[in-house]
C-alpha cells in the first residue's frame, strides 16, 4: 500500500486521530463501531474536503462529519434488533473509570451532550461548535448553560467564551 | 469546573485501539479513490456534453464534417461502442451521474448484452431509491429532524470503461456505485467477439490450460503480498474457474478481477491480477 502523500487534511487527520476515537467511543461505546465511525468519517472528509473553504475551520469541519457518522449508526442501531449473544460482545473494552460526572455527560440528550463534550473536553469555542453542529450559536449556548444546569455545575462566575 | 476536569481525565483515558491508525489510514485511501472517481466522472461529463454540442453544430453545418463524424466513433468497422445515455442530475437529494454503453452492431449478441445492461441499471437505479428512502424513512422515524437532515446526499453512479479493442473483440467494464453512510460498487466485465457472435474466455486467451495457468499467476502475486489477502480458511482465493471475471488489457492480456471483500479485506480494494 503507497503512503499516502501529506497534505494539510491528512496530517492533520492522522495526528488528531486518537482525539476522533474518543469522541465516536463516546457515543458509541463500542470499540468495532467507534473503529468504523472514524474510517468512515475520514472516508468522507476525503471525499468531500473541496467542501472545506475556510482551512482554518477543519476542526469543526471535521467534527460535524464525525458526529453526523456518530449519530447515523446510533440511529441505525436503534432500528436493529439485538443480537442473541450482544451482551457477550457488546463491549470489549472496560468502561471508562466510574466517574460519576462523565456518566452524566453521557447520559444528557445528545445535542446536549455533544456541546459539553466539544466544549470541555475538546476546547472548541462556541463558535467553532456552531460549526460543528450547524445550530447558531445562541441554541449552543442554551444548550450549555441547560447542560450544565443539569448536571449541577455552576460556573463560578467563570466566562464562556 | 473540578469535577469537569475529572471528566475530562476520565474521557482521556479511554483506551486507544492498536488498529486505529491502520484504519484512518484506510479511510484516507478509500477517501481519496471516491474522490478521483468523482472528478473522472465530472470532467468526463463536461468533455462529452462539449463534445457532443460540437458536433451538433458541425453536423449542421457540411457534408465533409458529418462524414468524418460518422467515421470517429468506428472502432473496427463491424462495431461500436457508444454511450447509449448519459447524464447528471441531482432528484430528491440524489446525485446521479449516469453513464450507460451500448454496443452498436449487427449482431444478435450485441442485442443480448445491451439488454443486459440496460436492465442491470435499471435494478441499479430503483434499489439505490429505495436504500435511500429507507434511510431516510428511519431518520425521520427515529427523532431526525429536518434541520439535522438538511445538506444529506446520495452518490448513485453508473459508468464504463472500455478496456481493449481490436477489429472483431472489445472488452469492457461496467462500474455501478452508490455512496451514502457506506458505499457499495459493483464491477461487471464483458469480453465480446462480435463477428463469432460469443463471449470471449480465458481459454481462448490461454490455451487448454488457461485454469492452471491462471490459478498459479494470481497465487504468485498473492504470496508476493500476502498480508493484503484472506486466507483460503477465511474465504480468500483458491482457484479460477468460468466464474472469475476478468478484463483484456490494452496489450491483450486478460487481467483477472475479484469483487471487493471478495477474496480481500476493504482496504484492498478490487484486487486485480494480470494473467501473464
Amino acid at each position: 500500500m503507497q503512503t499516502p502523500a501529506d497534505t494539510p487534511l491528512t496530517t492533520y487527520l492522522i495526528a488528531e486521530q486518537a482525539r476522533f476515537y474518543r469522541l465516536a467511543y463516546s457515543y458509541l461505546r463500542q470499540r468495532e463501531d467507534a473503529l468504523d465511525a472514524v474510517q468512515s468519517a475520514v472516508c468522507r472528509a476525503l471525499e468531500r474536503q473541496d467542501s472545506l473553504r475556510n482551512p482554518e475551520l477543519i476542526r469543526p469541519w471535521f467534527y460535524r462529519i464525525l458526529i453526523n457518522t456518530c449519530l447515523d449508526v446510533l440511529r441505525r442501531r436503534s432500528r436493529v434488533v439485538p443480537l442473541e449473544d450482544w451482551a457477550e460482545t457488546g463491549r470489549e473494552d472496560p468502561p471508562p473509570p466510574d466517574e460519576d460526572l462523565s456518566r452524566q455527560v453521557e447520559a444528557l440528550p445528545p445535542p446536549v451532550s455533544t456541546v459539553i463534550k466539544l466544549r470541555f473536553y475538546e476546547d472548541l469555542s462556541l463558535r467553532e461548535i456552531s460549526e460543528a453542529t450547524g445550530s447558531n450559536v445562541n441554541t449552543v449556548k442554551s444548550r450549555l448553560y441547560a447542560g450544565l444546569k443539569k448536571l449541577r455545575i455552576s460556573m463560578e462566575g467563570e466566562d464562556i467564551r | 469546573m473540578k469535577k469537569l476536569e475529572e471528566a475530562r481525565r476520565a474521557y482521556e483515558n479511554t483506551p486507544i485501539p492498536e488498529e486505529l491508525s491502520s484504519r484512518v489510514e484506510e479511510g484516507i485511501r478509500q477517501g481519496r479513490g471516491a474522490r478521483q472517481r468523482r472528478q473522472r466522472l465530472r470532467r468526463r461529463w463536461l468533455s462529452a456534453a462539449a463534445c457532443l454540442t460540437l458536433l451538433i453544430a458541425g453536423l449542421n453545418m457540411s457534408p465533409t464534417v458529418a462524414q468524418a463524424a460518422a467515421e470517429v466513433p468506428v472502432i473496427g468497422g463491424l462495431f461500436r461502442v457508444l454511450t447509449f445515455v448519459s447524464y447528471d442530475k441531482t432528484e430528491d437529494d440524489i446525485n446521479y451521474s449516469v453513464t450507460v454503453p451500448e454496443v452498436d452492431a449487427e449482431s444478435a449478441l450485441a442485442e443480448t448484452v445491451n439488454k443486459v445492461i440496460q436492465e442491470k441499471v435499471d435494478q441499479h437505479l430503483a434499489k439505490a431509491q429505495q436504500d435511500w428512502e429507507e434511510y431516510r424513512e428511519a431518520f425521520f422515524a427515529t427523532g431526525g429532524t429536518e434541520e439535522q437532515w438538511a445538506g444529506r446526499q446520495m452518490d448513485v453512479i453508473v459508468d464504463y470503461e472500455i478496456k481493449f479493442q481490436s477489429d472483431t473483440e472489445v472488452s469492457f467494464v461496467v462500474t455501478m456505485a452508490e455512496g451514502w453512510v457506506s458505499s457499495m460498487e459493483e464491477r461487471t466485465c464483458y469480453n465480446l467477439n462480435l463477428t463469432e457472435n460469443r463471449e470471449i474466455t480465458l481459454k481462448d486467451l490461454l490455451g487448454e490450460n488457461w485454469a492452471e495457468i491462471s490459478t498459479a499467476a494470481i497465487q504468485r502475486q498473492i504470496d508476493e503480498e500476502p498480508q493484503k489477502y484472506f486466507t483460503p480458511e477465511m474465504g480468500g482465493f483458491t482457484a479460477v474457474d468460468e466464474n472469475t471475471a476478468f478484463y483484456i488489457r490494452e496489450d491483450g492480456v486478460p487481467v483477472a478481477l475479484f469483487a471487493e471483500y471478495e477474496i480481500a479485506p476493504g482496504s484492498t480494494g478490487f484486487p486485480e491480477f494480470p494473467l501473464a
